[in-house]
């Protein structure tokens, strides 16, 4: 090359490499624009996620993937973790947190423009859990984690029940090494005896809360100065005379109280035992007046009451609910609900829509696949002085809301196992205290059997789409509704 | 005649990069080969043949020193188009096939069709590649169809310059015999070889002119009959009577006798006519009169070994 | 003429490259099974067959693109061949320019035998075309054609394995323009000269990914023809200068 056609290419390369800035400085708005939306899973990804495993460091990289998730996380990305949720655990099947936080993210974090869970992604989560359960034998984080979701998000309580007993009974913690040899947490007996209350199994409840006791009392006794494990040991205390004191305000007279043989009116807080104290007492003429309103409201004689005697249980005499609903499709695939509930504030309506051959499905093995074609709709309203019910808007979610069905069942329940305490104060734990003249069902296949609120209608996609209105003909019975869902439903786990 | 090579002072050194000592792989070489000759260029391996065939190519850069090929200074362009090179041991692209490679070759020349394939023909052809292999591709070749391929691409362009580098080396004799045969073609067409070898029999009878390089140097230039070219001669004769092989003795220094025939094995040039009279005179018959020529070989390591020896 | 023959030569002897077409078959076979994956992602597996499709795209394009391009020229030399091109009246940057273009040809087979694959696996999955795709292909293309233009200036210079640890780290540093572009306001001199070094010069190869808008259809880019086109330029102008700067010291190489 002549020297003069070097320098002449140099000199080009200066105004060429201007261009180049000029253009990047362009770019840069395009570049800042395209990143401020959610990131791809794959594309992520660089090449030392694929490189990796093929050199056998599957742990670190299903390290590093879970880091990368928990980015997407961080930017509300659900979709993107999943895929790593499943590439984790087949990298790392010992991680524990992976199986609980991918679980999580199936059954609570899809969900459709009302914020409504998809529902349908339920038993992967729980498939996802019993996987990891399998792959980490006698650990009981898993199987904590399965009770808890069954507690909270499913509130199917026999199964909540079923895994909180294996978790106290045959699991162990894990230590520093990763050996099984720590007691489990004494949070995992208190979510058993929590669950045994929903079942309505009070006794059986009280038991456990003493055998807790009775361990930290243990614990605290060898490490005195451990404030934490005081504080455990206080709050199972507490918990031990709550659920005495709830049993025996809701179901007997105060002079039957009887703790341990004991006649009681209350817990010592230092050694939980009964000890005698302050009588459950009508102490005015107004406690006396609302009872007996109670009594004349639902038409049974009153009792005689004065100043100074005993109380009877708080769930007698039974409460009418007056338990109504009036559904209506204002907008095609738009219900609103008008409702009515005789009950105080905060108590929750379940609502649940549904093709009609649904029935929870049981997964042989874990899928992220389900069936697109289902729809199944659950909310919960709250009941404000007396009266429930909004919009439920399904038209803009297609996806969770296919409508593919001819027929559906529509669903308004209430458990009172489900509900707060101060609400069960008066219905009791198994809706002892409660009654409704049209919409009361007894689950008898129970133990012991839980009386529910349930009206159940059965529509058809015409009327979905308001090509015909739903009337009280289509009131569907309560005790059918329960044989039909029961037949596919999986047995519930032993004990 | 015209210079189709000519070389003046033509250096190369190299750093090595270990010991920090300048290696001088070419080291002021003055040369001039002929149009039309064949030229052979000799020396043992690393003595900087390739390395000189490379800086006339424009491969790689001299040092210092200039050099013309055909009139114009190295790495002209122009010059380029009209002469051809076939590397030591070159290795083609081996997926192609021998038409494909000479076609691609026939391109980088600028050569459009239908000439293009008239000229690969043709190649192919004068090289002596059998038809059948034409079409298949280098890499179920045997050497010899490679060195052939290879000198079919350095004619595809009919060149008025060929450089060869060892296009002889590692055949068996048959290929080796006719690949010979076909240098001694294209030599005969009148163009010119550069012909870079340590095969000295082939050089001896292909080559007119040689030059000799060692460790970057020339030590011998010259045509090749001239270099072999014996200063003795031998006489056969027979008869003569009895003082003819004193007579003989006498002037040449030895005669042998053995069966009637009697040989002077090393006569002096200037004495031929002198001993040739004596026989003659003394009625003997000059039987034949043979002069000593040496092989290149010969030459060769003996210019070689007075080089590495002083 | 001379150039298109280099390019010629190279092209078909890079598709005679097992390593290559090995690639190839993996690549491609892994976007057919791409639907197969959507099981990994509920709800968005058509975002994951897209986004998988687009990440082997890339991957492969990546390694087809570094191993054509740090070898075209080295090959040459170490097989000898490049003494009979260059002693036949091929000018030195025809030469670099044939090697560039056949390997860029290479790429350009691979990744559009790739592209095509892939949208007929889309089409056979979401039964509709997606020509919006394709514009990632191409954005891949013109990636590989710059980050290829950077093997070739480096194979003129440095070996084979330098090369290969060259390319490949550039090609990761340029795609950090998303970092580097947020450190160009960091408050401190030092850190936003590196930034603004790194960002201009070095060149930016993250410019080219715009997998986000093609699987989230709720990314919106005003003026993405624009974008796209400003990105084609950037890419041409760039590997110009590479090329330039290749030309410029291939031809004092001694080969």
């Amino acid at each position: 090359m002549h020297p003069a056609t070097r320098r002449k290419l140099l000199l080009a390369l200066v105004p060429l490499f201007v261009a180049v800035v000029l253009l990047q400085a362009r770019i840069d708005p395009f570049v800042a624009e395209l990143h401020k939306g959610s990131r791809t899973p794959f594309a992520g990804l660089t090449t030392e996620f694929i490189l990796g495993p093929l050199l056998g460091m599957q742990q670190a990289v299903a390290g590093l993937l879970w880091v990368r998730a928990d980015e997407f996380f961080h930017e509300g990305d659900y979709d993107a973790i999943l895929p790593m949720v499943r590439m984790v655990t087949w990298l790392d099947p010992h991680n524990l947190d992976v199986y609980i936080t991918g679980a999580w993210h199936l059954a609570y974090n899809f969900t459709d423009s009302s914020e409504r869970s998809d529902r349908r992604y339920i038993p992967a989560a729980q498939k996802l859990l019993e996987e990891g359960d399998a792959n980490n034998p006698g650990v009981y984080d898993i199987a904590f984690e399965l009770g808890w979701e069954n507690t909270d998000k499913i509130k199917d309580y026999q199964r909540a029940y079923h895994w909180y007993r294996i978790c106290a009974y045959e699991r162990k913690g894990a230590d520093e090494r990763g050996e099984l040899t720590k007691p489990v947490p004494m949070f995992v007996w208190h979510q058993l005896a929590h669950s045994l209350v929903r079942l309505g199994r009070i006794d059986e409840s009280i038991e456990v809360w003493r055998k807790a006791l009775a361990m930290s009392n243990e614990l605290v006794r060898q490490d005195p100065k451990d404030f934490s494990k005081r504080n455990v040991r206080d709050s199972e205390r507490h918990n031990l005379e709550l659920t005495l004191k709830r049993k025996f305000s809701r179901y007997t007279h105060e002079v039957d109280w009887s703790i341990d043989g004991k006649r009681t009116k209350s817990i010592d807080p230092y050694t939980g035992q009964p000890t005698p104290a302050d009588a459950y007492l009508f102490l005015s003429e107004d406690d006396i007046r609302q009872k007996r309103e109670q009594f004349t409201n639902v038409g049974e004689p009153v009792p005689p009451m004065s100043v100074g005697s005993p109380r009877p249980p708080a769930v007698v005499p039974k409460w009418e609910t007056a338990f109504d609903v009036r559904p209506t499709f204002v907008e095609d695939k738009v219900l609103d609900l008008k409702g009515q509930f005789n009950v105080g504030d905060g108590a929750r309506v379940t609502i649940r829509l549904h093709d009609e051959n649904w029935r929870p499905p049981q997964l042989k093995a874990f899928t992220f696949d389900i069936d697109q074609s289902v729809t199944l709709m659950q909310d919960q309203h709250s009941v404000r002085q007396g009266t429930w019910g909004r919009k439920i808007d399904m038209s803009k979610d297609p996806k969770m809301y296919s409508f593919k069905s001819e027929r559906y069942f529509l669903v308004f329940e209430f458990d009172p196992r489900g509900t707060s305490p101060f609400i069960q104060d008066r219905f009791g734990w198994s809706g002892e205290g409660m009654t409704d003249r049209k919409y009361l069902y007894v689950e008898s296949d129970k133990n012991p059997p839980n009386r529910i609120l349930r009206k159940v209608y059965r529509i058809t996609r015409a009327q979905v789409f308001r090509r015909a209105p739903i009337t009280e003909a289509d009131v569907f019975p309560a005790a059918e509704y329960a044989r039909l869902q029961k037949q596919a439903s999986p047995p519930p786990p032993a004990q | 005649m015209a210079a189709a090579v000519s070389i003046q002072g033509l250096t190369k050194t190299y750093l090595d990069v270990w010991t920090k000592t300048e290696i001088r792989a070419v080291d002021n070489l003055s040369l001039d080969v002929e149009e039309g000759e064949v030229f052979g260029f000799l020396g043992r391996n690393g003595a900087g043949k390739t390395t000189t065939i490379k800086m006339l190519l424009g491969l790689i850069f001299p040092t210092a020193g200039t050099a013309t090929v055909l009139g114009k200074p190295i790495g002209d362009i122009e010059v380029k188009a009209r002469i051809s090179y076939l590397p030591e041991e070159a290795y083609f692209y081996e997926g192609m096939t021998g038409w494909d490679l000479l076609d691609f070759y026939a391109r980088l020349f600028r050569i459009s069709e239908p000439e293009r394939s008239r000229r690969i023909q043709k190649a192919l052809q004068d090289v002596l590649l059998d038809p059948q292999a034409w079409r298949r591709p280098l890499r179920g070749y045997s050497k010899g169809m490679r060195q052939r391929i290879g000198i079919a691409q350095a004619l595809i362009n009919e060149p008025e310059l060929l450089f060869l580098d060892e296009p002889t080396s590692g055949l068996d004799p048959i290929a080796h015999a006719e690949l010979r045969e076909i240098i001694v073609n294209v030599g005969r067409r009148g163009k010119t070889v550069f012909l870079s070898s340590h095969q000295l029999p082939d050089v001896e009878l292909t080559c007119s002119r040689v030059a000799i390089i060692h460790q970057g140097r020339l030590l011998k230039t010259g045509r090749t009959d001239e270099l072999t070219a014996g200063d003795k001669v031998e006489i056969i004769f027979e008869g003569g009577d009895d003082g003819l092989v004193e007579k003989v003795k006498q002037v040449a220094g030895a005669c042998e006798s053995k069966n009637g025939a009697k040989r002077v094995p090393s006569v002096d040039p200037k004495d031929v006519n002198a001993i040739v009279d004596l026989i003659r005179g003394a009625k003997g018959s000059v039987q034949a009169v043979v002069p000593h020529k040496r092989s290149l070989e010969e030459v060769f390591v003996e210019t070689v070994l007075k080089e590495s020896g002083s | 003429m001379v150039t298109l023959a280099i390019a010629k030569q190279t092209l078909e002897d890079m598709l005679r490259r097992k390593i290559l077409l090995i690639l190839l078959i993996v690549a491609v076979a892994m976007i057919a099974l791409g639907p197969s994956v959507g099981f990994l992602s509920p709800r968005e597996s058509s975002a994951v067959l897209r986004s998988l499709g687009l990440a082997v795209i890339l991957l492969a394009g990546l390694l087809i693109t570094v191993l054509t391009g740090i070898q075209v020229i080295p090959t040459e030399i170490e097989r000898r061949t490049i003494y009979t091109v260059l002693s036949k009246p091929v000018q030195r940057y025809e030469f670099v320019l044939g090697k560039f273009l056949g390997g860029l040809f290479t790429v350009f087979v691979m990744v559009a035998s790739m592209g095509i694959v892939f949208l007929g696996v889309l089409r056979y999955q979401e039964g509709r075309f997606a020509p919006e795709m394709a514009q990632g292909v191409m954005m891949t293309f013109f990636q590989m054609t710059l980050l290829g233009a950077l093997a070739i200036f480096f194979s003129t210079f440095a070996t084979p394995v330098v090369n290969f640890f060259l390319s490949f780290g550039l090609f990761i540093v340029g795609n950090l323009s998303s970092v580097t572009e947020s450190l160009l306001q960091n408050k401190n001199v030092a850190t936003r000269l590196v930034a603004t070094l790194v960002h201009y010069a070095i060149p930016n190869f993250g410019n080219f990914n715009i997998q986000n808008k093609l699987i989230h259809p709720q990314v919106v880019i005003k003026n993405m023809n624009v974008f796209i086109m400003q990105n084609i330029a950037y890419a041409i102008i760039y590997a110009a200068v590479l090329l330039i700067l290749a030309i410029i010291v291939f031809d004092r190489r001694e080969v």
